[in-house]
């Protein structure tokens, strides 16, 4: 992978080709390697190593773009020309400002060289053991283990650079039952391989599997739930761009022409962060455009604070381009309760593992649909009395978090979205809500 | 399943004669680079290493890949963009189990090492291979195939394309109460290589064109908005594919019909006799038929990720899986089809084989090493990987549904609805993972009553399970209604994948559906 001073020097390069009036020149390289497994044996296994170089220009505030995966100096001069070439001809860019010059970055740190250089003997071996204690237990193994490193630099012809370097590895594995009647799901990433826990990962795949055996059907309907972290993370984004906002077609829209900011849209318990030096959650310090990222709310005790202004939209409106986000804590503000206890205090409800295939159905209320899958239980008087079909539901994010429909916040975890396959992570905690809407069994397991 | 969601499509070449500059879509020196590499003699290389090593296969795939966008807003471009992406990858099968490895630096010491680096991994995997990976025959070829194109989009001036997608914006935004309209142009082109153990070489060339706009209705004292994106859809063919009038008409009726919606009537949740027009009706096929039929599916091999199938193996001739008017084939070689090749990514000639006849499953989607796993002596040739550097495994060819003999009309199965709907175009979509509850949303809604074809309606979605759904299809359009539509970033696979694939239908009817008013203020069941 490209060091810092490779980086440096190949987007050095790449300006002195530059004959534009403004610039921004970008350098990257991957080294990637993954472990497929299904059916209790490996099916695919590879690794590939890449780079690419990306220049973007603009000519008299004429803008083109052009990349390419080649390194050496024909390449490079090559995709400066390219993107001049476009740029000479193309309309003016209206939203055009000038790159940023020299900025401060305060680093973070989310690489280890171990979680790159792993050693495939030890995952093939580590894969085997999960697959031997599912065999055991007469259970179907399928899962998918990979691990990445990858660099960026990046400059602009007005004069700043950086360089960042990360490395993640991640873990899913699935276990179903041998009739095919159950399963179970579990997942974890992290950026220092010495942190992930495969034994953790199998052991939990194959509990959730073996006491899902049995489902019973329930009727759709709306039912208080609980929804584990990972379920949580599977449904919740967020998306605060103020353009489109302003623009009337956004969940954060008002009547009027105005929006939301500054309303109490969420339980007051919950705040949405973004922090790339919390702990848990190491990340970019490089937020829009090169912008130094801030930790910053955007939304604080309950009340939309902030949404993402991007430069130009910031320059349109008067207001400061957001330093964020660049990733997402939503965390209690203050008691938070674990899973047992929320089990404990149900009356009558469902416990929800993780949702899958979650797609939009209304943007105007940030309704999505999707399903339960690999883990759904019935909890009556404190205790998770069997478990349940799955279902289809269709939720309003912004109604589950409003005011008024949270129980109990749990403590934040570092969560990988089912359909990210743990390439992104999140703090996100489990919640006991009063109101889930279900509106269909699915026979899928 | 997409990547992250598809999509949707249409035409006009209004130009105004203006000359224009020619952009020669060429990186010289980076061209004349990789035409100096000898693909055969690389792969040479590569393949007798791996036989040294004692591998019982191996493959090679070296690949040149080219993409263009235009993306606009308005009258405004957001960005004009282009990437070249060249590089291979080795796969290698030894003692049972697969390795693969791949990178961008393609010379013979990067060509040897990756090739190690594939026979280490196998063999790394091999030791715990529990059942080991057996490929099916397959003939030797050595073949050059091209897609079919008249125009190369790469050689179409930029400034045209500028000048297409902002006549389109114009035309939508006129339209009283239309607020925004995005657009954009993506050109794809693969140039691959092939060469394996068996003997077999193939070189390819294809061009796909994938346009897309989409219209933003908004009331602003209201604070409600509608969108309504173009319904045509991307293909395997040049840039003729836009010079035709009707993406002008298109444009101008999403303008007018996103502000309509905001008036339209909600509708009524129930059940409904539903008539589903091939901007739509594609993507159902794609999720409940194509996706099901997938045998890698079916044998667990998807459960970590985008899941399995309630089709097994012991089904296949005897499932009933739609009506008797229902005949899906899945066909590689169908003209402008987004799947549609010469070879498959292990040189498996393209074929068209039936997937449902008369209603009853028949067939399954298999590679080399899947169709041995249910008894079949051959592949019907669907691997795939979306680059140089994705291990290749199973993916869905097109799937098309057969139109009626007769030549049945949209009018004709309109006029047999009592109480239904008749919806164009994609909106929201999800399926469970085993491909038997799913929920679709789409562009336009239209009352039927009667026979007759009635007022806009708004916030619609049905709900169906997959077996069930085909069976309450009672009428079919013929061949004059048959539309190809499809998407080229379906995903699917660990790491995932994109795969572009189209699906064919006439339009078609449904007795009885569930239909959803996915607006939240009304009760929804």
């Amino acid at each position: 992978m490209l060091s810092e001073k490779q980086s440096r020097d190949l987007c050095r390069k790449l300006l002195s080709y530059v004959k534009a009036d403004d610039a921004v020149v970008s350098v990257s390289s991957e080294d990637y390697s993954h472990l497929r497994f299904a059916a209790n044996g490996f099916t695919t296994s590879g690794r590939r190593e890449d780079a690419s170089a990306g220049v973007t220009v603009w000519i008299k505030k004429q803008r083109g773009s052009a990349s390419a995966n080649d390194l050496d100096e024909a390449s490079l001069r090559d995709a400066v020309q390219q993107a001049e070439q476009i740029a000479s001809t193309a309309p003016v860019d209206k939203e055009y400002l000038p790159t940023l010059g020299p900025q401060a970055y305060k680093p973070s740190s989310d690489y280890v060289d171990a979680t790159v250089n792993l050693s495939l003997s030890h995952r093939a071996q580590a894969i085997d053991e999960i697959i031997r204690g599912c065999e055991k237990k007469d259970l179907i193994a399928a899962g998918f283990h990979h691990a990445n490193g990858s660099t960026s630099g990046v400059a602009t012809k007005n004069g700043n650079f950086y360089y960042e370097r990360s490395s993640l590895a991640s873990l899913s594995v699935t276990a179903r039952t041998a009739d095919g009647g159950a399963s179970g799901y579990f997942l974890r990433n992290h950026f220092d391989i010495a942190k992930l826990d495969a034994r953790r990962i199998g052991h939990e795949a194959m509990r959730k599997a073996l006491e899902s055996k049995n489902p019973r059907p329930m009727e759709p309907g709306t039912y208080p739930v609980i929804l584990e972290a990972q379920a949580a993370g599977d449904l919740i984004r967020f998306g605060f761009d103020a353009r489109n906002a302003d623009e009337g077609r956004s969940p954060y829209s008002a009547p009027g022409g105005k929006t939301k900011l500054g309303q109490h849209i969420f339980d007051e318990r919950i705040n949405v962060y973004s922090d790339p030096w919390h702990p848990e959650l190491p990340t970019s310090p490089v937020a829009q455009d090169g912008i130094p990222a801030q930790k910053m709310f955007f939304v604080r005790n309950g009340v939309l604070e902030n949404l993402h202004y991007s430069r130009y939209w910031a320059h349109e409106k008067g207001k400061t381009p957001t330093p964020g986000p660049v990733n997402t804590i939503l965390e209690s503000t203050g008691k938070t309760h674990s899973l047992e206890e929320m089990i404990s205090s149900m009356k009558k409800g469902l416990l929800v593992s993780r949702f899958w295939y979650i797609r939009g159905v209304d943007p105007r209320t940030a309704l999505f649909t999707g399903l339960t899958r690999d883990g759904l239980w019935y909890v009556e008087n404190g205790k998770i009395q069997y478990p349940v079909r799955n279902f289809r539901f269709n939720q309003s994010v912004l109604e589950l978090l409003a005011p008024g429909n949270i129980e109990m916040i749990g403590k934040s975890e570092r969560i990988s979205s089912s359909e990210s396959q743990g390439r992104g992570a999140e703090l996100t905690p489990a919640l006991m809500v009063k109101a889930f809407h279900f509106s269909s069994p699915s026979d899928a397991v | 399943m997409n990547l992250s969601r598809r999509d949707f499509v249409k035409s006009t070449g209004v130009l105004c004669g203006a000359v224009a500059t020619q952009l020669p879509w060429t990186l010289p020196a980076a061209t004349a680079e990789h035409s100096a590499v000898n693909r055969h003699d690389l792969a040479e290389q590569a393949l007798a290493r791996a036989r040294k090593l004692g591998c019982d296969y191996a493959d090679i795939r070296i690949n040149k890949y080219r993409r263009e966008s235009v993306f606009t807003r308005e009258q405004q471009v957001l960005n004009v963009s282009r990437t070249h992406d060249f590089g291979f990858g080795v796969r290698v099968l030894y003692k049972g189990a697969w390795g693969f490895a791949a990178s961008h630096i393609v010379t013979p010491q990067s060509i040897r090492k990756v090739t190690e680096q594939a026979f280490d991994i196998a063999r790394a995997n091999s030791r715990y291979q529990r059942k080991p990976i057996k490929l099916a025959p397959a003939e030797k070829v050595v073949a050059k195939w091209k897609s079919s194109f008249a125009k190369d989009p790469f050689d179409v001036p930029m400034e045209k394309k500028v000048e297409f997608l902002l006549k389109l914006n114009e035309l939508a935004i006129q339209a009283k109460g239309a607020s925004f309209v995005t657009s954009g142009l993506s050109f794809q082109n693969e140039d691959k290589f092939f060469a394996s153990t068996d003997g077999s070489e193939t070189e390819q060339y294809i061009i796909r064109t994938l346009p897309f706009l989409n219209v933003t209705a908004v009331n602003r004292s209201s604070g409600d908005f509608q969108t309504r994106g173009t319904l045509a859809g991307p293909k395997t063919i040049g840039y003729e594919y836009l010079e035709d009038s009707s993406w002008a008409e298109d444009a101008r009726k999403a303008g007018e019909e996103a502000a309509a919606k905001l008036k339209a009537k909600p509708v009524e949740p129930g059940k409904y006799d539903l008539i589903l027009h091939p901007s739509h009706l594609w993507l159902t096929i794609h999720e409940s038929v194509g996706h099901s039929t997938e045998l890698d599916r079916a044998l667990l091999w998807e459960a970590d990720y985008a899941g399995t199938s309630f089709i097994t193996p012991d089904k296949t001739g005897k499932l009933e899986f739609g009506s008797r008017i229902c005949n899906f084939y899945a066909d590689r070689t169908q003209p402008n089809g987004l799947a549609t090749v010469g070879y498959d990514d292990e040189g498996v000639q393209s074929q068209r084989w039936p997937i449902v006849k008369d209603g009853i499953f028949v067939d399954w989607q298999t590679t080399r090493d899947l169709a041995p796993l249910i008894g079949a002596t051959q592949s019907h040739g669907c691997l795939h990987s979306d680059s140089w550097g994705s291990v290749p495994f199973p993916r869905m060819p097109n799937v098309s549904l057969e139109p009626a003999k007769e030549n049945v009309s949209l009018d004709d199965l309109i006029g047999g609805v009592d109480d239904g709907i008749l919806i164009y175009g994609n909106g929201s979509w999800s399926i469970d993972h085993q491909r038997y509850n799913f929920q679709f949303g789409g562009q336009t809604f239209w009352e039927i009553k009667n026979g007759k074809l009635g007022e806009m309606l708004r916030d619609v979605a049905y709900q169906s399970r997959t077996p069930e759904f085909w069976h309450a299809c009672d009428a079919l359009g013929g061949s004059s209604t048959y539309e190809l539509n499809g998407a080229a970033n379906d995903g699917k696979g660990e790491p995932t994948q994109a795969n572009a694939v189209s699906h064919g239908c006439p339009v078609a009817r449904f007795r009885q559906i569930n239909v959803l008013n996915t607006n939240p203020s009304k009760k929804t069941t």
